[in-house]
């Protein structure tokens, strides 16, 4: 990990991608995209660790740098911190269900920092945030349109 | 495979066990209303195309 001060640090998300044992279809296509973003400048890259959870429960855990043949990743690999824990792990791998594969991506969103930062200086504190569900979107929507019909 | 050595017996930074969340992509797959329902939420989330206001 760079040093970053820690006032200039973008918010740091992460996600857990699901491959259920009859879906997976790697192409490569996922990769490329993390590259552009990486190269792009709009994250930086912190952890990735592949697990794969048994039908037993139980979880294997993969560095990205286990992987053979990690391509344009392995520039990536070079950069990430071992920010996970093994504990950490065990909590990720509950949301994945048995005989799935799934990628956990921690990044920082640098595209964020300078507007954090500046909300800081500014006397701004960080009250809540969260990602709205294309789901919730479309149960809104849905909603909207119930009522309009119904106030005909 | 082994996790690496710097990750055992560290505290963690997720804190709790992560629940699973419904599976975005299958609202957006397509399906019986694929288009007319990705075209509403795409017109939801435009500027300027304000829904209702609060």
């Amino acid at each position: 990990m760079t040093d970053t001060p820690l006032d200039h640090l973008g918010p740091v998300d992460y996600v857990v991608v699901e491959f259920p044992a009859d879906a997976s279809n790697f192409t490569g296509e996922m990769a490329d995209e993390l590259v552009r973003l990486v190269n792009s400048g709009t994250i930086r890259l912190i952890d990735v660790l592949i697990l794969t959870k048994n039908e037993d429960g139980t979880v294997d855990a993969m560095e990205l740098s286990d992987i053979e043949e990690l391509g344009e990743l392995q520039a990536l690999e070079a950069q990430l911190a071992e920010l996970l824990a093994e504990e950490d792990v065990e909590h990720l791998a509950n949301a994945m269900e048995p005989g799935s594969t799934a990628g956990v991506l921690i990044w920082e969103n640098l595209w964020a920092a300078p507007f954090a930062s500046a909300a800081r200086r500014s006397g701004g504190q960080l009250i809540a945030n969260g990602r709205i569900p294309i789901q919730a979107i479309i149960a809104s929507i849905e909603a909207d349109e119930a009522a309009a019909t119904e106030g005909v | 495979m082994p996790l690496r050595a710097a990750r055992v017996g560290r505290v963690g930074v997720i804190g709790h066990p992560v629940a699973k969340t419904a599976v975005v992509a299958k609202a957006v797959t397509p399906g019986p209303s694929p288009v007319a329902k990705t075209a509403v939420v795409a017109a939801a989330v435009t500027p300027g195309r304000g829904r209702r206001r609060i």
